[in-house]
């Protein structure tokens, strides 16, 4: 898996792509728009990271002319302008996603992993994080063969926590994904609701499976950091 | 209905009293003068008259007799056709000629008293006769070779200089009024025609507000003081434009200047955390340092939020939205956060009520009541969030049965990092930026907030947005 990087600020660059090449993907960095251009028509990446901002070709230019060459990669826009016409324009002109400086780096690992599995729906039916088990199709938890009641919000995290275990989730990217907006009002209400699910998934085991990660977010994961 | 204070009224005004007064006095000096004029014309008639009697008649009285001197009297002046009355008498009282009365009968000529023999050669006399007619008479005295005095007198109606003078009065009483009535209008007239661009200039400048700077005001070819007044407004509006492009373009910059080094700093601790061979105590200060940049992160958001909205920088996307569903569906999370505090958490929402808004705004706006109103309520307490549509307005109150506000802090809750109870709030997370937030989106809404809050009781949030009118 490839990924090509256009950001023109050398620390973010450095550290994203080192947290990449820890997750396994081969990194490109370009530092300026016409060399993204150029390194994106050589190669067949898997996906492009851009950022908007750069010297000399400008963000939204670099993004149409890699979707004139190359339709069908998978773009993140990752920019500190946060505009709604900002995005609407970029989304317009062929962006797939958008992540606002700053960020978390385990938002925009999940958001990759997310945008690189579109379209290859290979997900089974159920997925297991130790003995706990989620039935996608019947929209059943069981721990130790013992049946969990959940909520519908509280299921719709708890398997959006299982399909990235492992992976640290912010509490911004839960916000989203369970509540459909992204807002930083709603932080306490994130720890709240996650107490509860704790309650219930982890409370009756000596055993935890959710994980507090300080500072970034929470995890599901089978063994103690 | 007139302005009387307007500058066009009040120039008017004192143009007209400067005429009324500047006429008035060339009236009066007119009267003195025509009076003057014929009073001393009269005299000078009179005193002709006798003279001419004195000089050319009596010296022949010796020789022709009274009869002579009467008929000839009559004959060079006709006195009773002419209105005059004369009377030719002796020194000694004897009277050789007496007019009789004048055609018009303004006057007996008999009942006319006789002088006392006047010092001087002559002397003139107003008599008033018994039916109130005034006589103006020159009388002189003439002395005949043979040594005999005679007094001729010669006189006539004042009326005539009266009529005169009262028909100028009236004349004048008349036009004046209606002169200054007429220079009034125009006057005003005038001052409209002239101050018609200032009236141009105001239209237009009550129009420019910060988001159309670009605007100008109309200029007037006239090389006048009106001119010059909107080129310097111009100007103005100039300066103004460019500096609020500054302010927009420093947002602009600001967020870019102040998030790029936080993705830094955010990255570089996640990736250090992320190491497992770190000594326990290291990885907890490197959480701790990342838990602060999360809310420097979070305070640059707002501040960002808050300056973009009072700049204008980014015209708000306004849409028209059902106020009820966007805030059922925002208190819908915060549910959960009131039951984990033991709080009842009430909705009361009219359906129907619209507004024009930026919903994620509008949601920013309802969160940050809410989240506040939960915060600051003690377990078992109440918040009640309210929605109805006004008259006018649509109305959101967000009220609870928490610690309320002291009178000190309450003119102060919307200011930026104001904090009305330091400790608490720090331990709570916010900034001090979430009400700030909430006015500032009721701003650019324009709507309006206002807090009523007993300390100990609870506090009440009012907020009115303009409501618009429903067509389905």
């Amino acid at each position: 898996m490839r990924i090509l990087l256009i950001e023109d600020e050398p620390k973010v660059s450095r550290a994203v792509a080192r947290g990449l090449m820890a997750e396994h993907f081969a990194v490109d960095v370009a530092d300026e728009g016409q060399d993204g251009v150029e390194l994106a028509e050589i190669y067949n990446y898997d996906l492009v990271i851009l950022d908007l901002m750069l010297p000399n070709l400008d963000g939204t230019a670099v993004l149409r002319q890699i979707r004139r060459k190359n339709s069908g990669v998978p773009i993140l826009i990752l920019t500190a302008r946060d505009t709604v016409t900002d995005k609407v324009r970029n989304f317009e002109a062929g962006a797939d996603d958008y992540l606002t400086k700053p960020f978390a780096f385990a938002e925009l690992s999940v958001r990759i992993k997310a945008l690189m599995r579109r379209g290859t729906a290979n997900q089974s039916s159920i997925v297991r994080v130790d003995d706990l088990e989620l039935d996608r199709l019947t929209q059943r938890v069981r721990r130790t063969g013992k049946r969990i009641d959940l909520t519908l919000k509280e299921y719709s995290l708890l398997e959006y926590f299982m399909s990235n275990a492992g992976r640290v989730l912010s509490r911004a990217m839960i916000i989203e994904h369970v509540w459909d907006q992204r807002f930083d009002g709603l932080n306490n209400v994130v720890d709240v609701f996650v107490k509860r699910l704790r309650n219930k998934v982890d409370d009756e085991h000596d055993h935890k499976l959710i994980h507090t990660v300080r500072g970034v977010g929470y995890t599901i994961r089978d063994e103690a950091p | 209905m007139i302005n009387t204070r307007s500058l066009r009224f009040r120039l008017a005004t004192w143009y007209a009293v400067l005429l009324a007064a500047t006429l008035l006095l060339l009236v009066t000096s007119i009267y003195l003068g025509l009076k003057r004029y014929l009073d001393w014309n009269l005299q000078r008639t009179l005193a002709a008259q006798c003279r001419a009697i004195g000089t050319e008649l009596i010296p022949e009285l010796p020789t022709k007799g009274s009869q002579w001197l009467a008929s000839e009297t009559v004959e060079s002046y006709d006195p009773e056709v002419n209105g005059y009355f004369i009377r030719i008498s002796g020194v000694n009282g004897q009277i050789l000629y007496v007019s009789g009365s004048p055609k018009d009968y303004s006057f007996d000529p008999s009942f006319v008293p006789r002088p006392p023999i006047p010092a001087g050669n002559d002397s003139l006399r107003n008599v008033k006769m018994p039916d109130g007619h005034r006589l103006i008479i020159e009388e002189m005295v003439f002395t005949n070779p043979d040594g005999n005095r005679f007094l001729v007198e010669s006189g006539v109606s004042y009326q005539r200089v009266d009529e005169v003078l009262h028909g100028l009065l009236v004349t004048f009483a008349t036009l004046l009024p209606i002169i200054i009535l007429l220079a009034l209008a125009a006057g005003f007239w005038l001052m409209r025609q002239s101050l018609r661009p200032v009236d141009e200039i105001t239209r237009r400048a009550r129009g420019i507000t910060s988001t159309n700077l670009s605007d100008r005001l109309p200029l007037f070819d006239t090389g006048d003081e009106i001119e010059r007044l909107s080129t310097s407004l111009n100007e103005m509006i100039a300066r103004l434009d460019t500096s609020f492009s500054h302010i927009a373009r420093f947002t602009a910059d600001a967020s870019h200047e102040l998030r790029t080094p936080l993705t830094i700093l955010q990255l570089e601790l996640e990736g250090i955390v992320q190491h497992h061979l770190l000594p326990p105590g290291l990885v907890e200060h490197i959480e701790s340092a990342l838990e602060e940049t999360h809310r420097l992160s979070r305070i640059v958001e707002n501040l960002l939020i808050i300056s973009r909205l009072d700049f204008n920088a980014v015209s708000i996307d306004k849409s028209p939205l059902d106020l009820g569903d966007l805030v059922a569906s925002t208190a819908e999370p915060m549910q959960l956060l009131a039951e984990e505090k033991s709080l009842l958490l009430r909705c009361e929402i009219a359906s129907n009520v619209y507004v024009e808004g930026d919903p994620s705004h509008l949601k920013q706006l309802i969160l940050n009541l809410i989240d506040n109103a939960i915060k600051y309520t003690p377990s078992g307490g109440q918040v009640t969030i309210e929605v109805a549509g006004g008259d006018r307005y649509a109305i959101l109150e967000v009220a609870d049965t928490g610690v309320g506000i002291s009178s000190e802090a309450l003119p102060h809750v919307f200011e930026r990092f104001y904090r009305a109870d330091k400790a608490r709030s720090r331990n709570s997370g916010g900034a001090g930026l979430g009400l700030a937030i909430v006015r500032a989106i009721c701003g650019a809404h324009n709507g309006e907030i206002r807090v009523l809050s007993s300390e100990g009781l609870g506090s009440r949030f009012h907020v009115e947005l303009p409501l618009i009118a429903q067509n389905k």
